[in-house]
């Protein structure tokens, strides 16, 4: 099958299917999952197919010879993977989910478009066709996210959408500016070509490319898009926007870090311990974005909101292991990369079923649902022991390398904020955990049930993975060091069971069989003494009152408040505030502007024309 | 394959009964410097016998669960920390490793806490929570110094390189970050002045208050082989490890009950204040020390 028909499948098959949709309900839902399932068993047999040819349309624009180029490397089969692998679980889990939901049917057309898009664009082999499938995405993703079900919804799609364009903008002066200078847009010749350049010069442009990147990858100071719109889309598409859309983002600094070599260009600049400082500020950008998205995270009432800080914070520990461009650092960002899309799809796709039963994302209106809906619990809880790196985990063995990438090199404060990243997950994970799941039950949720099988089943899929890669890391290995090769990168020693780092090795197996021990142990002496009796969660120790309010006896609002009280000032100063304080100086200066200048009177315009005629007769374009 | 069977047993048992006894040690000793008589030193050990026979009250499965869950998670992360010569399992890059699979215990723990529906035990796990990212702070960043100068993330490579004599221990390599992972050691194990978790004045001991029969004997069990972990994980780094139990015992029960000594005269910090304190003085010290080893 030719590698545009992966693009242009999804996005012809969606527009059939909105029509279809008028006639037969849920048509789309099926439909969609079906095409996603095809093209996902395609994509798997394509693997190893490296040498298939590059293909390639060309038209031209003014005489000018231009070229969508299409081509399969290593890195672009992991991303097209991954991107059909979740639109596939959430277009199944979607089947179900969106019975009561209106927009349903614009829904499931734009998540095509959107799937189809971001193939696209990490097929793309030149500056040119990826710059348009990325507009079809940004335009995509805007119009899921604003068919939110909250108001809130319009105001955080216009945030992303205003953001995306200056990144747009930036991004195609760069692409015309290097167009003008060699005639052509193809990775490897734009490349060499940034190689040639003066360096001041190369790293402007090369910061005017990665700007858009940075933006949809959600790191600081470009975060504040990213909490708004993941807690307002659609309870079906956060999962999606976190798992995979600030992946491609983070796709984007690849191809300018690693595909256009980056350290080459900048290898006689100012350095850091060995670091380019470009790359290193980067990396000061990741650690911040850690913090930041941690502190933030631990304050939320809102589960979503919750989650889409840890998404920030998440993503600081993939740009800063990529910046730092060690083969362990390597290494460390691409295996945070697909864990972290496999536990935080599992994660949001939890909270969407919890979502989906009691109709709201407060924390605290909700409680004890671990009795009612044990699933989704299971799966809520096997993400999150992945995401705050514990093991036998896939979360733990990405973490394990990123730390080793960053000792090995000795950055103290990047390690610090990559300490402090993983120890806050403890805190905000368990959050939800306590909120949710555990606790009291509320007595409106005393008749919920458990989600439907078809809602159950992307969450079983995610779980044997997380607990998969968790024990088998040679498996992504294998992947990563085919990408290493094609990107010149040594790569890092494995076997099925085990990464070697900087300071030793271990082996994912008999960590696993040691925790099967420890466990098995615990589990006979526990079952082997006098068994217990149950008792309901209202018949608790009270200190001799006497309580019957589940709801009065549920601690969820505030629940680290001694901890926010520390970082209060910090969270009072938003970046959000500043960035709308900015706007609106905009918005005065262009009303300063029009007060003198846009008058409304019509002497005024008179004046202006007579002035241009003025000032074109002494140029001597009239005469 | 039996033998291995049979070691991981013994080592588990064996850690049991230490903890207990070292914990039994600490009643008596604390109880002599507020002068009081306290409990004969075997006393831990007839209150898990006793509890083992109580009838006990559950809060449904998670609470099951979550007690099962601290207990082998904590035995599990006993078999990566090397306890004098008995080394079950010598991996390299065990450090991190240990820390996280502790976690796994806390994990636990909290859920079966949290999962009793006890407001109480909640505020508990709230504070614990809250001071862990205090403590781990400048304890990891300790041990960031550790692994960067000994070249190793391997406990046993980190003993190794600190035996030939008293001039090779941790202790002389890397006094501040010593000092810092002592402060950082009392948080761990919770002791005052870090007790706000438990302070059984206030919240009714916090996340055991739910606990009683064999799931406060479970919990008794975690902490006795907790302590254990925690004690020869400080030895191993710092003090030089061992290659004679009896010393390596010896020196374990120095830090515990120094840490012991240190809680029994030292009221309760608040839990920001607890937090606050160690991003101050040990934080900063943690990372004097991190630039004067790697620079």
């Amino acid at each position: 099958m030719s590698l545009f028909y992966y693009t242009f499948i999804p996005i012809i098959i969606a527009f059939i299917a909105y029509f279809l949709n008028k006639k037969i309900k849920l048509s789309l839902a099926i439909l969609n999952s079906v095409v996603f399932a095809y093209l996902f068993y395609q994509i798997s047999r394509l693997y190893g197919q490296w040498d298939i040819p590059y293909e390639s349309i060309t038209y031209y624009i003014f005489d000018r010879e231009v070229q969508l180029i299409f081509q399969l490397t290593p890195l672009s089969w992991l991303f097209i993977f991954m991107t059909t692998g979740a639109g596939l679980l959430i277009a199944i889990f979607t089947i179900k989910s969106q019975q009561e939901y209106t927009l349903r049917s614009a829904f499931h057309l734009n998540f095509a478009i959107l799937v189809g898009s971001i193939l696209g664009v990490v097929l793309a082999g030149d500056f040119l066709s990826l710059f348009i499938f990325w507009e079809i995405m940004t335009w995509s993703s805007f119009f899921l996210i604003s068919s939110g079900e909250k108001k809130a919804a319009q105001k955080a799609s216009f945030r992303y959408i205003i953001l995306s364009t200056v990144g747009a903008y930036l991004m195609v002066t760069a692409i015309f500016i290097i167009y003008n200078q060699i005639h052509t847009l193809r990775y490897s010749q734009v490349a060499a070509h940034l190689s040639g350049l003066p360096i001041t010069e190369s790293i402007i442009l090369i910061i005017m490319l990665a700007i858009p990147f940075i933006i949809k990858a959600g790191v600081f100071p470009f975060h504040v898009w990213v909490n708004g719109a993941h807690s307002n889309a659609p309870k079906e598409f956060s999962p999606f926007l976190s798992g995979l859309m600030l992946k491609v983002g983070i796709y984007g600094v690849i191809l300018l870090l690693y595909f256009v070599p980056l350290y080459n260009i900048l290898k006689d600049s100012i350095h850091y311990r060995g670091l380019p400082i470009f790359n290193y500020i980067l990396a000061i950008f990741g650690g911040v974005t850690v913090i930041t998205g941690t502190v933030l995270a631990i304050r939320q009432e809102d589960v979503k909101r919750l989650v889409a800080f840890s998404s920030i914070s998440q993503m600081g520990y993939i740009i800063m292991a990529l910046a730092i461009s060690t083969p362990l650092g390597f290494t460390g960002g691409l295996l945070h990369l697909m864990n972290h899309m496999i536990f935080k799809t599992t994660i949001f796709l939890s909270i969407a079923a919890v979502i989906y039963r009691t109709k709201t994302t407060k924390m605290r209106e909700m409680g004890g649902l671990i009795f009612k809906m044990p699933v989704t619990f299971a799966a809520y809880l096997i993400a999150i022991i992945a995401l705050a790196g514990i093991p036998p985990t896939n979360g733990f063995i990405s973490k394990w390398v990123i730390y080793q990438a960053l000792i090995e090199k000795g950055y103290i404060f990047l390690s610090v904020a990559a300490f402090f990243g993983s120890i806050g997950s403890f805190m905000y994970v368990f959050k939800p955990l306590s909120t949710i799941f555990l606790g009291q039950l509320k007595p409106e949720h005393e008749n919920i049930k458990e989600v439907p099988f078809l809602m159950q089943l992307p969450m079983f899929v995610l779980m044997a993975l997380i607990l998969l890669f968790g024990i088998l890391p040679g498996l992504q290995m294998n992947l990563i060091n085919q990408i290493s090769q094609l990107l010149n990168i040594t790569p890092v020693g494995f076997t099925l069971y085990s990464i070697t780092g900087a300071f030793g090795t271990w082996n994912s197996l008999v960590i696993f069989s040691l925790f099967v021990g420890g466990f098995l142990l615990a589990f006979i002496i526990f079952i082997s003494v006098k068994k217990s009796k149950p008792v309901g969660l209202m018949d608790t120790y009270t200190s001799g009152e006497y309580l019957d309010d589940p709801e009065a006896y549920h601690y969820a609002y505030q629940y680290f408040r001694p901890f926010d009280r520390v970082f209060d000032s910090f969270a009072a100063r938003s970046l959000t505030a500043a960035y709308d304080t900015f706007a609106q100086n905009i918005v005065k200066l262009g009303n300063v502007f029009r007060k003198s200048i846009v008058t409304g009177n019509g002497q005024t315009y008179a004046f202006y024309m007579i002035l241009f005629i003025v000032i074109l007769a002494f140029a001597g374009w009239i005469i | 394959m039996i033998l291995n069977i049979f070691g991981f047993l013994m080592m588990a048992f064996s850690a049991m009964a230490l903890g207990l006894l070292f914990i039994g040690i600490a009643r008596k000793v604390v109880a002599r410097v507020q002068k009081r008589i306290g409990p004969p030193f075997y006393q831990p050990y007839l209150d898990v016998l006793k509890l083992f026979t109580k009838n006990s009250i559950t809060h449904g499965f998670i609470f099951d669960f979550g007690a099962i869950m601290a207990f082998g998670g904590m035995i599990t992360t006993l078999f990566f920390v090397p306890v004098g010569p008995f080394v079950l399992y010598g991996m390299n890059g065990t450090l991190l490793l240990v820390i996280y699979l502790m976690a796994v215990a806390y994990l636990g723990m909290a859920m079966a806490t949290v999962g009793s529906g006890n407001p109480l035990a909640s505020v508990g796990i709230s504070r614990a929570l809250t001071q862990m990212l205090g403590y781990e702070l400048p304890f990891i960043v300790v041990l960031l110094t550790l692994i960067y100068s000994s070249n190793t993330s391997s406990i046993i490579g980190i003993v190794q390189a600190q035996q030939s004599g008293f001039m090779n221990w941790n202790l002389i390599n890397i006094p501040i970050g010593t000092a810092v992972a002592f402060i950082a050691l009392l948080g761990l194990m919770g002791k005052k002045p870090f007790d706000a978790p438990v302070a059984p004045s206030e919240i009714a001991s916090g996340p055991v208050v739910e606990h009683g029969g064999k799931y406060l004997a479970f919990i008794m069990l975690q902490h006795a082989v907790s302590v254990v972990v925690k004690t020869a994980l400080f030895v191993d780094l710092f003090l030089g490890g061992g290659n004679n139990i009896f010393i390596f015992i010896v020196k374990m029960l120095i830090v515990w009950l120094l840490a012991a000594l240190i809680g029994s005269i030292f009221p309760r910090f608040k839990v920001e204040e607890g937090v606050l304190f160690y991003w101050r003085w040990p934080l900063i010290a943690a990372l004097l020390q991190a630039v004067i080893i790697i620079f």
